[in-house]
């Protein structure tokens, strides 16, 4: 647990919105919707609902339920429906007065504020949220600045193929032939052939193949016994590296020999350790940070030169990970051009709203911002010739540098330069600069400095529609700026129907810089940074360690690809998929029989697997280090799966197990400390669903029985709907969420928050529920609803969407758009 | 093209720095002795509290004995000062981690925001300034006090990552300030930027112009952004022609560069950072400082103390778990050790222009965000106060019953010469005024 325990004590009544505060900061600007709000007021005004509101409610919750100061402070805003509201009024309202609004009153008041201010609909009438002026976060940066950069080596961001390994080229020198040995010989007697033959080139020989790890013990042998001599040859292995995860990555090799890396790139090696130093093993470790999802050219060197054996190892740590050989399904024959990878550290974003984005600005940020342009400025700098395609000397030099400077600002800006800003920023530097390479070197600082650069909305009303369609779908799906194609049909004017932007959004679905940007969804909505540091009781547990943890995130990570870039891409899948990822080491701890050394796909004998619900990474995740955890589960499940928004609970009580007779199952202890009314409220929603996973302990491994008693996972759970749900176990739990209008809506935002980084009721206050729509009528295609969230930003305010609304029924048409600044 | 690597880019700034002709080691140009001497302060922080039993000296008073944590301050036992019966009562939003630590310089409630803790209590910021801060804007505000920087927050092995777990120096509500644990980027920000200082310059004109250009176009709201941003562009002006007016009185070679930023070189990191932190005051470019390993419910893995486990679960495992015990023993030994590290590397350099060591001027504080580990309380907070910083009679163990910290920090603010301050972070909870330190 990475955090520690403790439960709510006080009632929850209603649920509050992520964005709330942040449309609170907004004002209501423009004539037309202060008019439709006024009618909208005084329709409701008239509401039977509201004159029972008034005499009852409106004390502690205030006129518009903005909440009351030291009454009931918590705005009423949530995502429960009008009957699930109307229970929770007739069950627990007025406080202290229960039971005096139950029936058609409390049905009333349910219907009324629903309307008035409870809804999102309701929000977004009263409070339009409209998107923040946001920069680019830390991802985005690192993602935009690798790609920039990279616009000048075409191919650095080719797709690795299907084929894995390295390619590996041992060269050496030929076994000599039985006549060469002769000749030899002939001549040790005359020291003038003896001579002749010494200045004759050896035979050399050289052997050719692709290794799929890295793992030569040739002992006192060459590579090639029968044809290659054993005393002096060299090894290479060719290719690239797939990195998994942004993050740093240790690389190790072991080897008695000379031995030398290179990652992205040749100039520098990252560990050089080409003098061997006797006959042991050395292992030589260096590190590197590198960005997920990109492949990275690697060249391993070796040389034995009268070593009495030679080997060789290529292992790595990477980033969540253990320290392994790197394996085959990391490694491509093909080598990728090099790429710049930003290595100055950027603060963390801010996370308050519940997902990282790019709406504050700190100091630090801005120095990061700083180093970081000088890092950058001075790879180019290095590097320059190359990069604009031209040598030093060369008659038109000058031209190519002004060339290069002015469409490294167009990649960055995401649109062309007008006349204008090409005389502010291209020439006048080149003008007062006192060479052109400082010219070009402050046009990248300044470059990376820009607001058009930092802020990729900013400078929206003098992007035409094409490049600011292909801005905001490089950044939806890769966070980063748009490859070489996509500007190319933005600047030929081929982004401006919502057929050709989808068609746009569909090719770069494949793209690795996608698979990486969801793989990040996965680790912020499963919260999986708490998996990576669960650690457990060494006595109870003692297969629990950080291998098998690792082991358990590439399970989960197996599952979560096969299910996502399956043809059918289907979220209820994640949810109910009976099958799981196991290793051998998995399978011993999880008592399943695993034959091969790799993953294979198991169906547990036990019958309750539920997909992510019970994948042993997360249940290990939620619960403490001896003992289950069925809050930490079951808000879980409420926030992540079933979608229940939780409101923030404000007084709290530390959940401690040697309170409790330690006879008592885990269910029973949790039930008698949350026993009380003010619990209820969260924890009826909380235990029940916590309670379903108890046939899992703290790893997550299946039981039976806890402190010799049965284990009891069966509850009844009352869902939004008002229906009362009996569920058996997890899998009755994720049948259910898969077919929750309510899970499916608060997955859809966590994703959309996610992908694009601001609150989906700024693309207004329909844009949720017609998404959640879309993704139902898809079969519930992650890979779908993507494209579909990238569209909805990239085409919002542009052409295209006013076609998009034109055709549509007039219900669909939001009604609070934001106006375009 | 060859990527960049980090290192050898610090390595690149760093020597070149280094080798300017106004970083040479040039005497005192302040010459007389200030009218008043210069106070500083140090605040070090460690996580996942303490074992009080191995902690806290069993006597009151100036005789007292060091337990087995605190031995490595031995050899300043004079110079020490311990405060038993700090109380952290801040309640509210957030578990008792997150208030533990965000809550700890400031003594004011958490925010409401959307960060979980442990079972979901959720909270945002910090709601008002750190006391480091408050010093940091109090001594800024006189011209014969202020400094470069101002304050300056270091960092070891704090994870990247921005939530209340993790930052304890405030701006103000809403404003956490990160610390820096990388001591390249450190050495940089010292002395680095001096390399490419006047491409900056260059630029940095066009930046505050194509920033105000662009803001003409957006709302009120996002033109408030971009003006907060043409504000820390025209800081980053400043700071960039304030240091060749300074004479650099010790000057600190680069780091080493082979040292990667990974939890087994910690112990190296902790060095680095406290030399360049001494280095820091010795030149006068702050008075405030901050030095934070890890962060709260930080799970950081002694290995170079022979321990596997992550420090925050060993600190839930039971008093009577006695591997467990032993192992959180040397954690926070070693702690100590640090801390000791930083007052002796104080003592052995004269106060420049003044009188006595560094250490004589200056007054480290080394606290952590709860009482005890596994407990999670927030009563007995770690108060190790060392040096003559504040002129208060050191060589002393103190307590008092179940003192607010607010009052600690007014104390502090006091000494420091802040008496205009009467009430710090939560009102009601300073009534009783400063803490008496004697």
């Amino acid at each position: 647990m990475t955090d520690c325990p403790s439960v709510a004590q006080r009632t929850l009544l209603f649920q509050t919105c992520g964005y709330w505060w942040v449309s609170a900061l907004f004002l209501l600007t423009g004539l037309a919707l202060a008019q439709q709000v006024d009618q909208g007021a005084q329709a409701l005004a008239l509401h039977p609902g509201a004159a029972i509101y008034r005499k009852m409610c409106a004390d502690c919750h205030g006129l518009q339920g903005e909440g009351v100061r030291d009454k009931h402070e918590d705005p009423l805003v949530g995502s429960r429906s009008v009957a699930g509201l109307a229970r929770l009024i007739a069950k627990t309202m007025p406080e202290g007065k229960e039971g005096t609004c139950v029936g058609a009153d409390a049905d009333a008041v349910a219907a009324y504020i629903y309307d008035a201010f409870y809804s999102p609909v309701a929000q977004a009438r009263i409070r339009p949220v409209q998107e923040s002026l946001s920069r680019l976060t830390v991802a985005q940066y690192q993602n935009s600045v690798a790609d920039l950069i990279g616009r000048f080596t075409p191919g650095f961001d080719t797709p690795p193929k299907e084929d894995r390994g390295l390619r590996t080229v041992f060269t050496g020198f030929a076994i000599p032939t039985p006549e060469e040995i002769e000749e030899k010989k002939a001549a040790e007697a005359d020291p003038i052939k003896r001579k002749e033959l010494q200045k004759k080139p050896r035979r050399p020989e050289k052997l050719e193949r692709v290794d799929p790890v890295v793992a030569v013990h040739l002992g006192a042998e060459s590579p090639a016994p029968a044809k290659m001599i054993a005393e002096e040859f060299q090894g290479r292995w060719f290719g690239s590296v797939i990195a998994p995860d942004t993050g740093m990555y240790e690389f190790v090799l072991k080897s008695e020999n000379g031995v030398r890396l290179f990652v992205n790139g040749t100039k520098d090696p990252l560990i050089d350790a080409w003098v061997s130093k006797g006959s042991e093993v050395r292992e030589e470790r260096k590190s590197i940070f590198l960005l997920s999802g990109r492949s990275y050219r690697v060249l391993i060197e070796m040389l034995k030169y009268k070593d009495k054996s030679a080997s060789l190892e290529f292992w790595w740590k990477k980033p969540h990970g253990v320290l392994e050989m790197v394996p085959q399904s990391n490694l491509v024959p093909q080598e990728v051009r090099p790429s710049v990878v930003v290595g100055t550290v950027i603060p963390a974003d801010d996370r308050s709203d519940g997902y990282e984005r790019g709406t504050s600005l700190s100091k630090e940020w801005d120095q990061s911002m700083t180093t970081a342009a000088l890092e950058v400025a001075s790879a180019v700098e290095l590097d320059l010739d190359n990069l604009a395609g031209t040598k030093a000397g060369a008659p038109e030099r000058l031209e190519k540098l002004k060339a290069f400077a002015k469409r490294f600002a167009e990649t960055a800006f995401r649109r062309p330069l007008s006349a204008e800003e090409e005389g502010w920023v291209i020439e006048r530097n080149f003008q007062k600069a006192p060479t052109p390479s400082v010219a070009v070197k402050r046009v990248v600082l300044f470059t990376l400095k820009s607001a058009e650069f930092l802020y990729p909305e900013v400078s929206r009303a003098e992007m035409r529609d094409d490049f600011l369609v292909a801005s905001r779908l490089a950044l939806a799906l890769w966070d980063s700026i748009p490859d070489a194609a996509l500007s190319k049909a933005a600047s030929e004017g081929k982004l401006h129907t919502k057929e050709q932007v989808q068609k746009e959004a569909r090719r770069m679905l494949s793209d690795p810089r996608t698979k990486a940007k969801l793989r990040g969804f996965f680790q912020v909505w499963l919260d999986l940074e708490r998996a990576d540091h669960a650690s457990k009781d060494a006595k109870e547990f003692p297969d629990f360690d950080e291998t098998l943890r690792a082991d358990l995130r590439q399970s989960l990570f197996l599952f979560l690809d096969e299910v996502v870039w399956s043809e059918a891409s289907d979220f209820r899948r994640l949810l109910t998929g009976e099958h799981v990822w196991l290793n051998k080491r998995l399978g011993k701890v999880y008592g399943e029989k695993i034959e091969s050394d790799g993953f294979e796909k198991v169906v547990p004998v036990h019958g309750q697997s539920a997909g992510l619900l019970t994948h042993p990474y997360l249940l290990s995740a939620l619960a403490y280090n001896r003992t289950t955890s069925p809050i930490h589960r079951g808000v879980f499940l409420s926030r992540s799966i079933v979608g229940v928004q939780l409101k923030n609970p404000s007084v709290a009580v530390a959940f401690e197990d040697a309170k409790f007779d330690p006879h008592l199952t885990m269910r029973e202890k949790v039930s008698s400390l949350t026993k009380s009314v003010s619990c209820a409220g969260c924890h009826g929603v909380i235990n029940p669903l916590g309670f379903t996973l108890e046939h899992f302990d703290a790893i997550g491994r299946f039981r039976t029985q806890e402190n010799q008693k049965l284990v009891d996972s069966v509850v009844d759970f009352e869902s939004d709907e008002g229906a009362r749900v009996h569920f058996e176990g997890p899998l009755d739990v994720a049948r259910h969420a898969a077919g929750s209008k309510q899970a499916h809506r608060e997955f859809v935002r966590h994703f959309f928050h996610y992908c694009i980084k601001q609150p989906p009721a700024a693309f207004g206050g329909g844009a949720l529920d017609d998404l959640t729509e879309g993704f139902a009528s898809s079969g519930f295609s992650v890979r779908n609803l993507l494209v579909e969230i990238a569209l909805e930003k990239a085409l919002s305010g542009t052409e295209a969407a006013v076609q998009k609304v034109a055709l549509q029924s007039p219900q669909s048409v939001p009604t609070s758009t934001p106006p375009h600044p | 093209m060859n990527v960049m690597h980090r290192r050898q880019f610090m390595r690149q700034l760093g020597v070149s720095a280094a080798s300017l002709p106004f970083l040479s080691c040039l005497p005192s140009l302040t010459g007389a002795p200030e009218a008043r001497r210069r106070q500083r302060v140090v605040i070090m922080f460690s996580p996942n509290g303490t074992l009080p039993g191995e902690f806290w000296p069993d006597q009151e008073g100036e005789d007292f004995q060091f337990k087995s944590i605190l031995e490595p301050l031995e050899p300043f036992k004079k110079s020490t000062l311990l405060l038993k019966g700090v109380y952290n009562r801040i309640v509210g939003d957030g578990d008792q981690h997150m208030r533990g630590m965000s809550c700890l310089l400031t003594a004011s409630k958490l925010l409401p925001g959307n960060i979980m803790g442990g079972g979901g209590q959720p909270a945002g910021w910090a709601g008002s300034i750190s006391i480091d801060q408050e010093l940091k804007r109090f001594l800024q505000s006189r011209p014969e006090t202020r400094t470069r920087f101002g304050s300056m927050e270091f960092g070891v092995a704090v994870p990247n990552r921005s939530d209340p777990w993790t930052r304890m120096s405030y701006l103000g509500a809403n404003q956490p300030v990160a610390p820096v644990d990388d001591p390249y980027q450190m050495f940089a920000k010292m002395y680095g930027q001096v390399k490419d200082r006047d491409s900056l310059l260059s630029i940095l004109d066009d930046v505050k112009e194509d920033l105000r250009k662009v803001s003409g176009k957006l709302s009120a709201w996002d033109k408030q952004m971009l003006e907060q941003h043409v504000s820390l562009v025209r800081k980053m002006e400043q700071e960039l022609s304030a240091p060749l007016d300074q004479a650099i009185e010790h000057v600190m070679p680069p780091p080493d560069s082979g040292i990667e930023l990974i939890n087994d070189n910690t112990p190296k990191i902790s060095r680095v950072q406290i030399d360049l932190l001494v280095n820091a005051l010795a030149n006068d470019m702050t008075r405030v400082a901050t030095l934070q390993y890890m962060r709260s419910v930080g799970q950081a893995q002694f290995r170079w103390l022979g321990i596997e486990e992550g420090h925050h679960s060993l600190s839930h495992d039971p008093d009577d778990n006695k591997e467990s015990f032993a192992k959180l023993q040397k954690i926070n030994q070693w702690f100590a050790g640090e801390f000791a590290y930083m007052a002796q590397r104080l003592s052995q350099l004269p106060e420049p222009g003044g009188q006595g060591s560094m250490l004589d001027n200056t007054l480290l504080i080394w606290t952590n965000e709860l009482g005890k580990g596994n407990s999670h309380t927030h009563e007995n907070i770690p108060m190790v106060l060392v040096g003559g910083g504040a002129g208060l009679k050191m060589g002393r163990s103190l307590r008092f019953d179940k003192a607010p910290h607010n009052r600690l920090w007014l104390s502090l603010a006091q000494v420091m010469g802040h008496s205009e301050l009467t009430t710090f972070g939560q009102p009601d909870l300073c009534v009783d005024g400063p803490l008496p330190l004697g």
